[in-house]
């Protein structure tokens, strides 16, 4: 009885586990090693160490790495600005309408990723209303563009990704027992005081879950880029695509994706460590404990 | 709380486990990519004809509408039913997705593809395609013009059957961009941001090769380099909007571009009445895209059937009228003697006179690779 209830646990992990192997752990060891091939495609990529793949891989790629953080943590930023009063108006303030707003902010996922984007196109058309608007208010110049610039990339990848910052901020705010607001105005703060003091920090585990799914996946995207964007406004997935697809120069593509991966994790860790672990990992439930 | 840990590291050994087994299983040390042993086997025939048929093409390039070609074909053969996917944008770009199969011997379940006259010939020398009888496709050898029957990457027909010829040139905007008449005009800083070129580097730098008085089949590798170097200058200083595949039809039509390096035939995708297809003052790029079969093709019979069906007259004759590109297929003007006015489907010998056969980078592979480099290098700016 007591052996049979010690391997439950490994019952519990054990599909996971083999998830994680299989799709992660494999594709991984394949990446590495042919990471560090060398040769051409017409002759064959033979085994070999040529650490040298990962050098040559940033070298002259380093324009496309800044540009992809650039325009991830802006947009970013941008779905935080949007999304945070969105997601408090829809859960303390809606009241009967919350769930036909909570609908609409999931509603767009209806119709592919693909079709949205390419609707943007459409949007910011050079003779479109919006461009117009943006012209008048001086923010674009008279000659000026949307489509097919940097700005359109990051509209695209805001919008794509809103609601992954609006739906974990919602939850937080959601479960957030609004007993505590009262008291807070009850011990004399104001009401900026009290957003500050309690309702920000009981929401801040919202705030970094929607930052790592917003930033992780707008890093490394490449369809907001190649749809909407121009000449100079590659980001790093666009030259990933053009290593492997159209120079067939895997090991460099390889070696390109390596880094990548290894600069979103460094980033992250940096993000975690300055806006805590704890907040992301739920401290709450380890003090109640 | 120890347990729960030190079953989480077990399971955790237990899958690297796993995964060191499956590594060893799939052999981390051979080669990847490379010539592969093929041998080019010939593509079997019917009958019957019937099942499946998957064809890869480009956006364009058949009729649609009531009674067309595809509902046509499924008509005469009983049985048959056609998918026909337009997922190829670019040349490079499909090759890049269906390399991996074909270096396996598998075609990803398509039966043909269609590709152009280069990437033919690269796919051939890989022992990617399969070989053609004549006997199988009497259509085929017996209304093939004359002037494809032995182009020099495929001096026999062997491996290839053209689906549509076309014109590399210039897509303008009549109203907005009137002057546009030579590649060296979508430079004027008048129309900055407004001009677009082709991702496909065999149109668009043999254009610009043309354009400087250069003759695409003495062009030396520097003259493709310094080419591209213009083209980095056109992108540093805002001149050109984006490099295109057929996906510029949507900007043409919307007048975000009022100029562009195009293909002939598209003029028909593009619903907007200003914008026509331009001979460029210093002579077009020809090229042809083809039927080809790959190695593990399923239903080889009904991709053989598929274009000895295409190259009766009276067939082809629809086709042509809808997609607008150069025909192979002799006697369509008998069929449709307004296909012989069009100087997009019936080119005449004048029309054609300053145009080049669409070249590749000149020298080794080595060299083709270095081009192509410095190409994708200003694309992914």
């Amino acid at each position: 009885m007591t052996t049979r209830r010690r391997l439950i646990p490994y019952w519990l992990l054990a599909p996971g586990a083999i998830w994680l192997a299989l799709f992660f752990v494999v594709p991984m060891y394949f990446m590495g090693e042919l990471a560090l091939r060398s040769g051409t495609f017409t002759e064959g990529f033979e085994s070999a160490f040529q650490i040298s793949n990962f050098s040559d891989a940033l070298s002259g790629h380093t324009n496309q790495v800044v540009r992809s953080f650039v325009y991830a943590g802006t947009a970013t930023l941008i779905a935080l600005l949007i999304a945070y009063p969105l997601a408090y108006a829809i859960a303390l303030r809606a009241g009967r309408w919350r769930l036909l707003l909570l609908f609409a902010v999931i509603a767009p996922f209806f119709t592919t990723y693909l079709i949205r984007t390419i609707a943007w196109k459409t949007i910011l058309a050079d003779d479109s209303p919006v461009v117009s608007v943006l012209q008048a208010l001086q923010l674009v110049p008279e000659d000026g563009r949307v489509l097919a610039t940097g700005g359109a990339v990051i509209a695209g990848l805001t919008y794509n990704f809103l609601p992954f910052m609006i739906l974990p901020i919602y939850a937080s705010l959601e479960r957030m027992d609004t007993g505590l607001i009262e008291a807070g105005k009850d011990l004399y703060a104001s009401s900026t005081q009290t957003f500050l003091r309690v309702t920000l920090p009981i929401t801040a585990p919202g705030i970094v879950a929607g930052v790592l799914l917003t930033f992780i996946p707008a890093v490394g995207d490449y369809v907001n880029a190649e749809i909407l964007g121009g000449t100079g406004t590659a980001m790093i997935g666009n030259v990933i695509q053009s290593l492997y697809l159209e120079q067939r120069n895997y090991p460099e593509a390889a070696a390109l994706s390596f880094l990548m991966m290894l600069a979103i994790l460094i980033v992250v860790l940096i993000y975690l460590r300055v806006a805590g672990s704890g907040a992301f990992m739920g401290d709450e439930d380890e003090r109640r404990a | 709380m120890r347990t729960p840990r030190k079953s989480l590291r077990a399971v955790l050994a237990l899958g690297a486990l796993g995964a060191a087994i499956t590594l060893t299983a799939c052999g981390g040390g051979d080669t990847v990519g490379g010539a592969s042993d093929n041998k080019a086997e010939v593509a079997e025939p019917g009958p019957p004809v019937d099942g499946e048929f998957n064809i890869s093409t480009w956006v364009g390039y058949i009729d649609k509408g009531d009674g067309n070609t595809i509902s046509k074909f499924e008509e005469e053969y009983p049985g048959t039913n056609v998918n026909y996917t337009e997922d190829v944008n670019d040349n490079s770009d499909f090759f890049g997705k269906v390399q991996p199969l074909l270096d396996e011997g598998e075609s990803g379940g398509r039966s043909m593809f269609v590709v152009t006259d280069w990437m033919a010939k690269q796919m051939n020398d890989l022992g990617y395609l399969q070989e053609i009888d004549y006997a199988d496709v009497p259509n085929v050898d017996a209304n093939l013009k004359d002037s494809l029957r032995s182009p020099s990457f495929d001096p026999d027909r062997k491996f290839s059957i053209p689906w549509q010829s076309g014109m590399t040139g210039l897509l303008v905007n009549e109203r907005l961009a009137p002057d546009v008449n030579s590649v060296n005009d979508l430079f004027d800083p008048k129309y900055k941001g407004k001009v677009t070129v082709l991702t496909e580097m065999r149109d668009t730098v043999p254009l610009l090769l043309k354009a400087d008085g250069i003759d695409p089949e003495d062009a030396t590798k520097q003259d493709w380099l310094d080419e591209i170097d213009r083209l980095q200058g056109a992108v540093d200083s805002g001149q050109l909007r984006r490099f295109t595949g057929n996906d510029y039809v949507q900007d043409l039509t919307n007048e975000n571009v009022v100029a562009a390096i195009g293909w002939s035939g598209d003029i028909a995708l593009i619903a907007n009445d200003s914008v026509d297809w331009r001979m460029p003052t210093t002579g077009c790029i020809i090229w042809s895209d083809n039927m080809v079969i790959p190695v593990g093709a399923p239903n080889t019979a009904a991709a053989l059937a598929w274009a000895d069906f295409a190259y009766d007259p009276e067939i082809q004759a629809p086709i042509s009228d809808y997609v607008r590109y150069v025909s192979p297929v002799e006697g369509i003007e008998k069929v449709n003697p307004a296909l012989a006015k069009d100087p997009l489907v019936n080119p005449s010998d004048e029309f054609t006179a300053d145009c080049s056969t669409q070249p590749n980078p000149p020298g080794s592979a080595e060299d083709v690779q270095e081009v192509t480099e410095a190409f994708q290098a200003v694309i992914t700016q």
